[in-house]
């Protein structure tokens, strides 16, 4: 009889890249060779994780592997009809490729070591087998009492353990009598399983397990494009808008590390938008590292130098890269504002808010909403049940469901609820989703009408440079397949403060407007340059004044204070750029005698100046999660080959019956030994180190490896042990045909 | 993607691009249900609203049309969520039905019980609402009928109000169309009106609404309540009624202050219908006066507050509503729609003008910059007084004068708010004034002799904002307004619309004071002008001092 190392040791190249593909934990870090890749494959951690990744198909199959036995027929046990064939051997095959299931010399169908641990203690909801079943005898069901039949219904399909209803107590007895069900106690029955498969006849399934197909609401394919190029058009301007206001007004950090409430309350001022949408724009524009702590003592969330290179990207790269880093993201944005154990309201960008899942479900909703017709926009439960038939062994919480696919929709990457095909290409390439983005965008139109109202309607998308300009100039009133934009004098205003003229500004409007620039826009855009800086500010941080001009009328000029820089602002006012401190010693020190003032006039006399410093910590910077680089698997299946290390010799054994020199010392692989051996019900000898630290070599049986313990009888001895693994110095198979048996 | 001249946007408004070829068949498709919000050169705006597309179910349309209508005009894809809100808002309507059981009378029927359940719980239909009769119907008190449709539409659950109307006394009415007949929009708009029932028409000042009235009498052909603003309107009224209908003055009755007649077609003013005596309106008994088969609302958008609530009682009668400008400051104008009725028929200002049947309209606003003592005196002046300050300007006088040589020999009107400036101004100019102070028979007689040209310049106060019939007037100078009223200043701009016998264009100045709030109401002002499409000339005073 072989065993999964074995098996895994004849396995072609190919087969283990692919078994290293569909199972990235295996890869990283890479295995040394193929035996530690069979511990590492059938670790309990290892195949829960496979088990979490596979479609309800793949599970029924392991199921019926590991409730049947190795001589299980999957196509019978599975399949109700012809329909179903493909159906089981594709699910088969997927879960060979996943090492989940492993076929022996003789073709018999293993399920990995320690996976049936993992399927609880009913799988495929069969009882355990026992030593002796009985022959069933199934005809003598034509004399059974009202409500036996409903009663072995019940449990025929599993799980086979039901509690004895009060009122069926007569069906119940006649059925225990005749052997077709048994008590476990007062008030539990249990359907033995020689009963359930006569009355299965022989199958694990009812039937092959499909996908569910619900209804579901298609939508043209046009507007799934339009709807989501709008919104993904609409979350780049607003990240956009985020980080303009954040360079120069940049949010604290909170102390745990994160944007405060009143933070985000300011972002939903400032972006008009709601809390949680405000709350994702922050999360995207973090998670694509366009935004970071800067580190300072009084830290602030401030953008990244990746964020020049960001704007200055193409509309549909920028996209690319904000949905892209929002699908990788590990962090569970819809969280934010929501209250932890604690109570504390979760905050954006607080590093608590990973969750390691939070990739894969993204990921996998998409994948789900993408293996739909194209088109067709699911709703919340319609995603959810995919999923729970994608990934049976872990069903995400509804909540997130909708949270992610609500981001999703806020993203552009779906459509009126729909996967455009910028949200499809996502999933293969940023590079693939910004083309298939650019190709959704609607053409770009540079034409604005101005109108005599002092409206301005773009009928259209405008062109990188229209926006600009009605960005600078305007005020937007409403956007979506047009841009309204109105004029007022407020909002021409930010365009002179930038430096822009009367005549530049009308003349870039004429450049884009249809006919000519109404002559109310004119005249608002020349009387507001008229009022414009008829108020000058400067900066000084002292004055001097005198209520005699003649008194300050030298000072300016004079070569001995020219250090203070003073300038005359009127006749009685001079300013100067040093501080009023120093204003007053210099001017002292020059023999002049001023006084200081308060604001209001009165004389005040300056105490001296004392420093004093508060020390405070250093806080450390936030890690940025990095995603390791994938490994090259081949190279990685390549040197899996190299011959394996010979184990170190075995210490000199204690008891005399010398076995053969071929177990292990390495600790990984000892497990696989021991697991096999629990799989296979065989007898191994194993190296124990005692209490006293005296190695102690004893042949046993083991049954179950499990949280770090070995639970194995001793034949010999007639006991069962149970030891810490880290107890086991080595392990070696025990040859029955070679070796005395004990 | 299509290339349709409508572009749908996600906050539910409509922009169509008025010089596309399909502009006019797209603008015919979507009036049914979409407001027209503003109407300049080249983009209209028009409004999705509840009240909107459920109007359009009460018209006979349903959710399917409008989506075909949208779909169908649309120059890129219409967002989703916005169909399914049309859907889903126009399903809402009809739930319930208003209607008229043999036994127990006023009865709402609901053919989804739950939705009644909803209604009746509700506080706001407390008192409303009598016995429950089962699950589907309650009965409900005649006298609320008006009342629980507002309640009902505050709830978002319209009621259609199958209960009818009465047919009120016969009384032979029909129009005499001799050497005259109705335009084709007027026809228009008296036939919308009787299709639905009930409702407003939304016309021009200048466009003949009274005739519109007149023929929706002719149609009804019953006694006739028509309430209007004031009693030199309701002359106007009565001469317009004798001349275009059979109607001869015995048949027309005044009800205002100075003459309280009754007759089978009555008009009676606001004023006297709101004026309480001891705390109790005297003068209710005239609506029920007699068995009025139509009762007109002239100029509805002034509708005061007592009225609506006694048209609230009013509700098995048919009404008709008729204005220029349905925009109130006060923001009641869905009380108007779900008391009176919705708007059955509204034309764009520019429309009627291309037709030729108001004269075009150049809009000036002429920026007075002010001495720099009044600018100190405005800096340093209490907020309250500040407009004032600005609007009384003395610098304005001249350009007043200016303005009136520069068309003299026009028929000109200077239109004010404060008394003071308009005295000085009178004086000025040497020419008449008319404000509140002065008689009925004094007004009849300035009025009469500007319309004979045997005075070509008056200076009006604000009794000259409506309803007076000044056809040959082509001048107006506003120099001051009652702060940011959109209304007032197209009722000002309407008092120069009549079409012109030689044809020439009316001219409209608007003088301001620059930099003061003056000029930032004048922007408020003329905000609804402008979404109508006339596009204000702004000068500076000194440019025309001059020209």
């Amino acid at each position: 009889m072989s065993t999964f190392t074995a098996y895994l040791r004849s396995r072609p190249d190919d087969e283990l890249v692919a078994l290293l593909q569909a199972r990235s934990d295996l890869a990283s870090p890479a295995p040394g060779n193929v035996s530690s890749l069979g511990v590492r494959a059938t670790s309990r951690a290892s195949l829960e994780r496979a088990l979490a990744g596979v479609d309800a198909g793949v599970l029924q199959v392991v199921e019926a592997v590991v409730a049947l036995g190795p001589d299980v027929d999957l196509r019978a046990a599975i399949a109700r009809d012809a329909d179903d064939l493909p159906l089981v051997d594709a699910a088969l095959a997927q879960a060979v490729t996943l090492a989940l299931v492993w076929s022996d010399d003789d073709d018999g169908r293993h399920a990995a070591p320690g996976l049936a641990e993992l399927l609880g203690p009913y799988p495929a909801g069969l009882a355990p087998a026992v030593a002796a079943p009985r022959d069933v005898d199934l005809s003598v069901l034509a004399d059974a009492p009202r409500g036996a039949e409903a009663i072995l219904d019940a449990l025929t399909w599993g799980p086979p353990v039901g509690v004895a209803p009060a009122a069926a107590a007569g069906a119940i007895d006649w059925l225990v009598r005749h052997h077709l069900l048994t008590r476990t106690d007062a008030r539990h029955v249990l359907l033995p399983r020689a009963v359930a498969l006569r009355l299965r006849e022989g199958r694990s399934h009812p039937a092959a397990s499909r996908p569910p197909a619900p209804l579901i609401a298609t939508r043209a394919s046009a507007t799934v494009d339009a709807e989501s190029a709008a919104a993904g058009e609409h979350l780049v301007r607003l990240v956009a808008r985020l980080l303009r206001t954040w360079e120069q007004t940049p949010p604290g950090v909170l102390r745990a590390g994160g944007l405060g409430v009143r933070e985000l309350r300011r972002v939903v001022q400032t972006l008009d938008v709601d809390e949680r949408l405000a709350a994702l724009v922050v999360e995207v524009a973090g998670a694509a590292g366009l935004v970071a702590d800067d580190g300072d003592e009084q830290p602030s969330f401030v953008p990244t130098v990746a964020f020049d290179e960001w704007s200055a990207l193409p509309l549909p790269q920028r996209w690319a890269r904000l949905a892209a880093a929002w699908l990788a993201s590990p962090r569970a944005a819809w969280l934010v504002g929501t209250r932890d154990d604690g109570g504390g309201v979760r905050a954006a960008l607080d590093p608590e808010l990973v969750r390691p899942w939070a990739a894969r479900l993204r990921r996998s909703v998409l994948e789900s909403v993408a293996g739909l017709p194209h088109g067709a926009a699911p709703d919340d439960d319609a995603v959810r049940d995919l999923l729970a038939w994608r990934t049976p062994r872990a069903v995400p919480p509804a909540s997130a469901v909708a949270a992610v696919l609500q981001e999703a929709g806020a993203l552009g990457v779906l459509g009126a609820g729909a996967l455009g095909g910028a949200g499809r290409a996502l999933l293969s390439s940023a590079d693939d989703a910004a083309t298939a983005f650019d190709a959704a965008l609607p053409p770009a139109v540079d034409e604005i009408l101005l109108q005599g109202d002092l409206t301005g309607i773009v009928p259209g998308r405008p062109s990188d440079e229209l926006d600009d300009l009605v960005e600078r100039t305007a005020h937007v009133e409403s956007r979506g397949g047009a841009v309204t934009v109105r004029f007022s004098a407020d909002s021409v205003r930010p365009a002179f403060d930038a430096g822009a003229t009367a005549d530049s500004l009308l003349a870039d409007l004429a450049v884009h407007a249809r006919g000519p620039v109404p002559q109310p826009l004119e005249y608002l855009v020349r009387d507001a340059a008229r009022t414009h800086g008829r108020l000058r500010t400067g900066s000084a941080s002292s004055y001097l004044r005198a209520d005699d001009p003649t008194l300050l009328a030298g000072l300016a000029d004079d070569p001995r204070l020219s250090g203070l820089g003073l300038f005359a602002l009127a006749p009685t006012v001079l300013a100067s750029p040093a501080p009023a401190r120093e204003l007053l010693d210099t001017l002292r020190a020059h023999g002049l005698a001023p006084v200081a003032e308060t604001p209001d006039g009165h004389v005040v006399h300056l105490a001296p100046q004392v420093r004093r410093v508060v020390r405070r910590d250093r806080r450390g910077r936030p890690r940025t999660a990095e995603e390791p680089a994938a490994p090259d698997l081949a190279t990685v299946v390549a040197r899996l080959r190299t011959p394996e290390s010979t184990p170190r010799a075995a210490p000199a054994p204690v008891s005399t019956s010398g076995p053969a020199p071929r177990g292990t010392d390495q600790p990984g692989d000892a497990l696989v030994l021991l697991r096999e051996a629990a799989e296979n019900r065989t007898q191994v000898w194993v190296e124990l180190v005692g209490p006293t630290g005296r190695p102690e070599e004893r042949l046993v049986r083991p049954l179950r490896v499990d949280g770090g313990r070995l639970r194995a009888v001793d034949a010999r001895r007639e006991s069962e042990l149970s030891v810490a693994v880290h107890r086991i110095a080595s392990v070696r198979p025990y040859d029955p045909t070679t070796e005395e048996s004990a | 993607m299509s290339d349709g001249p409508l572009i749908v946007q996600s906050d539910k408004t409509l922009l169509l691009e008025v010089d596309h070829d399909q502009a006019d068949a797209c603008r015919r498709a979507i009036a049914p249900f979409a407001d027209l919000e503003r109407a300049p050169e080249h983009v209209h705006t028009y409004r999705l609203t509840p009240l909107g597309l459920w109007n359009a179910r009460a018209a006979g349309h349903d959710a399917e049309q409008v989506v075909d209508v949208l779909l169908e005009y649309s120059r890129y894809p219409v967002p989703h969520a916005l169909l399914v809100d049309v859907a889903e808002t126009m399903a809402r309507y009809g739930r319930l039905q208003l209607v008229q059981h043999p036994t127990h009378g006023l009865v709402l029927h609901a053919l989804d019980p739950a939705v009644l359940a909803e209604v009746v719980r509700s506080k706001r239909t407390a008192g409303l609402l009598g016995a429950r009769l089962d699950e589907t119907d309650v009965v409900v008190h005649p006298s609320e009928r008006g009342h629980l449709k507002q309640v009902l539409l505050k709830l978002g659950w319209p009621a259609e109000d199958l209960a009818g109307y009465v047919d009120g006394e016969a009384h032979a009415i029909s129009l005499e169309q001799d050497g005259w007949s109705m335009r084709p929009y007027q026809q228009q708009a008296v036939d919308g009106f009787w299709h639905g029932g009930s409702g407003v028409v939304v016309l021009p000042c200048g466009a003949g609404k009274t005739i519109v009235g007149a023929g929706a009498m002719a149609k009804s052909s019953t006694t006739t309540l028509i309430l209007v603003t004031n009693t030199v309107s309701a002359r106007q009224w009565r001469d317009e009624l004798v001349r275009r209908t059979t109607l001869t003055e015995d048949e027309i009755g005044e009800y205002s202050g100075a003459r309280k007649e009754i007759r089978p077609v009555t008009i009676a003013t606001y004023q006297v219908l709101t004026t309480k005596r001891k705390g109790v309106y005297s003068h209710l008994e005239l609506l029920d006066a007699r068995d009025w088969g139509l009762v007109v609302y002239d100029e509805v958008h002034l509708l005061p507050a007592p009225i609506f609530r006694m048209t609230a009682d009013l509700q098995a009668r048919r009404r008709l509503g008729l204005t220029a400008t349905l925009v109130r400051e006060d923001g009641r104008e869905d009380e108007v729609f779900s008391l009176i009725g919705p708007k059955r028929f509204d034309a764009p200002w520019k429309d009627i003008e291309a037709q030729g049947y108001i004269a075009p309209a150049e809009c000036v606003e002429v920026r007075l910059t002010l001495p720099d003592h009044d600018r100190m005196a405005y800096a340093t002046a209490e907020p309250e007084e500040k407009y004032r300050l600005a609007a009384t300007a003395s610098g304005k006088n001249r350009v007043v004068e200016r303005l009136v040589a520069k068309h003299a020999g026009e028929p000109t009107l200077v239109i004010g708010q404060y008394l003071d400036q308009l005295h000085e101004l009178a004086e000025h100019l040497d020419a008449d004034l008319i404000t509140g102070e002065t008689t009925v028979r004094e007004r009849q007689r300035l009025f009469d002799a500007f319309r004979t040209g045997e005075i070509s310049k008056l200076v009006v106060s604000k009794v000259a904002n409506f309803s007076i019939d000044l056809p040959e007037a082509s001048v107006a100078i506003q120099v001051s307004g009652s702060f940011g009223s959109r209304q007032e200043e197209a009722q000002r701009l309407g008092r120069i619309m009549r079409p012109k016998q030689t044809g020439r264009t009316a001219h409209f100045y608007t003088v301001v004071a620059r930099d003061t709030v003056d000029q930032e109401f004048a922007a408020h002002r003329q905000r609804f002008l402008a979404e109508q499409g006339y596009s204000y000339t702004i000068v500076d005073a000194e440019d025309l001092e001059v020209a």
